[in-house]
């Protein structure tokens, strides 16, 4: 076999090997697709209103993950303060746009907070950051089901009785957004051939990618691409790393919180005591099906996770019916698939490390054995 | 003084955002406005049902109503308007009343009663306070602690 065979294979491997998860859904798609039966305009309206609405809490995971942080199960957090603020919103009867950018608003101080309290507490485990923060996100949801449950109606006011319990305090399973529904999907919407485009979301997607990109360059960027690379390192270098790492959590949290507000909008209500609980699992399982792992991810890999994780979802129920004869079947297949992705995405990141020392030991194994001889 | 110049910046900035929150609390406020058309009593004096009072708002038809007819539309803002095509008794040529209210912020629901208003009456007459009482819920809705999981929302 010549040289360049044997280097043509060799890419071909390492590109295999860096792309196993998000090849793995494509075949998956490219096999329910057609089995599932939807016309492609139904696929298509799906996958563009799944992508307005899940992208930006998706986009919410990368500043993390460039300061080593790894997959923020925190995000969790950000979404318990847009929950909270749209509790408010909801209770002072604000609707429409103006309603969706209060609730913005409103959630910024929360997912401060909640951002700066997790990142305190990430700095003190550090290299155990994901399970930390997977663990810190049950945590706040105690507290949060506290606030709601207990503390609205009773100490912090809550006028409308059709979002509080009857008992008088506490807040009803399910918060009608129905007022503020789509009001920002709907705004510049345009139909191409039955689909419809929500431009204005995508145009705020589009913006919140632009951040990011010129987020790096800055001077905050490089300093948590250099906490991202070597903690120590970077703080030879005089940078302030837990500092750092703190403002990534945080801006990660607020980005959440306002991918949450986005996300209910689209939904219309708000499942008061549930919707965020796996808000943090599905928007990390959808990055890694985008080709991301936990220390490196890329807007790229937001988008192509997004399309195939969701198309995924849309197909697996129906495609499960028809070959199973019982939907279920791919209800449990998409939620089976969302935790084998992340496991798997782990299972990769660990080895691929191992790989790195190894082959780092081994180099430094034969630049011995050349010392040696030459002595 | 680069300090100075960074707080004052910051300041701003707060300053800015909470004006922004100010106005969408004040320009986002929503009302549910409802239109009736019935015989309104007022000061021992009886204004009696139009026969027919065509409501448009918008541009787009809300409701055709009759005697003792009452519809219903929601707006954001403090300001609603909408177009009334009246025929007062029967038989009546139809006329136009383009109707612009000022609404007050702290009412939810808002009652308008159409003879009130073309009477020329003060606002407190035709103008009030619609409350609806909060319908109890479903067995079963009182305390959350189904262990729902959202995956079919994503």
């Amino acid at each position: 076999m010549s040289g360049k065979q044997q280097n043509a294979g060799k890419a071909a491997l390492t590109f295999l090997r860096n792309n196993t998860v998000p090849l793995m859904f494509i075949i998956i798609c490219a096999v329910c697709i057609p089995v599932s039966g939807f016309s492609p305009s139904y696929l298509l309206n799906e996958i563009i209103t799944r992508l307005g609405r899940n992208a930006f809490l998706i986009l919410s995971l990368l500043i993390p993950i460039m300061a080593g942080m790894g997959l923020n199960f925190g995000m969790t957090l950000g979404a318990m303060a847009g929950e909270l603020a749209l509790i408010f919103v909801s209770d002072w009867q604000i609707w429409g746009i103006p309603g969706v950018v209060l609730a913005m608003i409103v959630s910024v101080p929360f997912s401060v907070l909640l951002g700066w309290v997790c990142g305190k507490i990430l700095n003190m485990a550090k290299g155990r950051e994901m399970i930390t923060s997977y663990i810190i996100s049950f945590f706040i949801n105690g507290i949060y089901q506290l606030i709601v449950l207990y503390l609205m109606g009773s100490v912090i006011p809550i006028a409308h009785g059709s979002i509080k319990l009857p008992r008088g305090y506490g807040i009803r399973n399910t918060v009608s957004l129905l007022n503020m529904r789509q009001c920002i999907d709907n705004l510049l919407a345009i139909r191409v051939a039955g689909v419809k485009i929500p431009v204005l979301t995508l145009l705020i997607i589009a913006l919140m990618c632009i951040l990011i990109v010129w987020f790096r360059r800055t001077k905050l960027g490089q300093d948590m691409r250099a906490v991202g690379q070597d903690i120590q390192v970077a703080r030879d270098a005089g940078i302030n790393v837990e500092r750092t790492r703190i403002i990534s959590i945080i801006i990660s949290t607020v980005l959440a919180g306002f991918g949450m507000i986005l996300y209910l909008q689209n939904i219309g209500n708000l499942s008061t005591y549930s919707a965020h609980s796996q808000v943090g699992m599905f928007c990390i399982a959808a990055l890694l099906v985008g080709g991301a792992s936990v220390d490196r991810a890329s807007i790229g890999n937001v988008f192509l996770g997004v399309i195939l994780f969701h198309t995924m979802f849309i197909v697996a129920p129906q495609a499960g019916a028809k070959i199973t004869g019982d939907s279920m079947i791919g209800e449990y297949f998409r939620v089976f698939v969302s935790y084998g992705v992340i496991t798997l995405a782990l299972i990769m990141y660990e080895m691929k490390k191992r790989r790195q020392k190894a082959s780092i030991g081994e180099q430094l194994a034969l630049a011995q054995k050349e010392e040696e001889r030459h002595e | 003084m680069n300090n100075k110049r960074k707080w004052i910046f910051r300041g701003c900035t707060l300053l800015v955002i909470l004006l922004i929150a100010a106005l969408m609390f004040i320009v986002g406020r929503g009302h549910t406005v409802y239109i009736d058309n019935k015989t309104l009593e007022y000061n021992g004096e009886s204004y009696g049902a139009l026969q027919k009072s065509e409501v448009w708002v918008n541009g787009e038809r809300l409701s055709k109503l009759g005697k003792r007819d009452r519809t219903m539309t929601t707006t954001i803002g403090n300001s609603f308007q909408m177009k009334l095509i009246n025929t007062v008794n029967k038989g009546d040529e139809p006329t136009e009343v383009t109707v612009n209210l000022s609404l007050p912020y702290g009412w939810d629901g808002i009652l308008v009663n159409i003879p009130g208003y073309l009477a020329n009456l003060p606002q407190e007459a035709w103008m009030t306070e619609f409350i609806i009482e909060p319908t109890p819920p479903e067995e079963g809705e009182e305390e959350p602690g189904e262990d729902e999981i959202p995956t079919a929302e994503f």
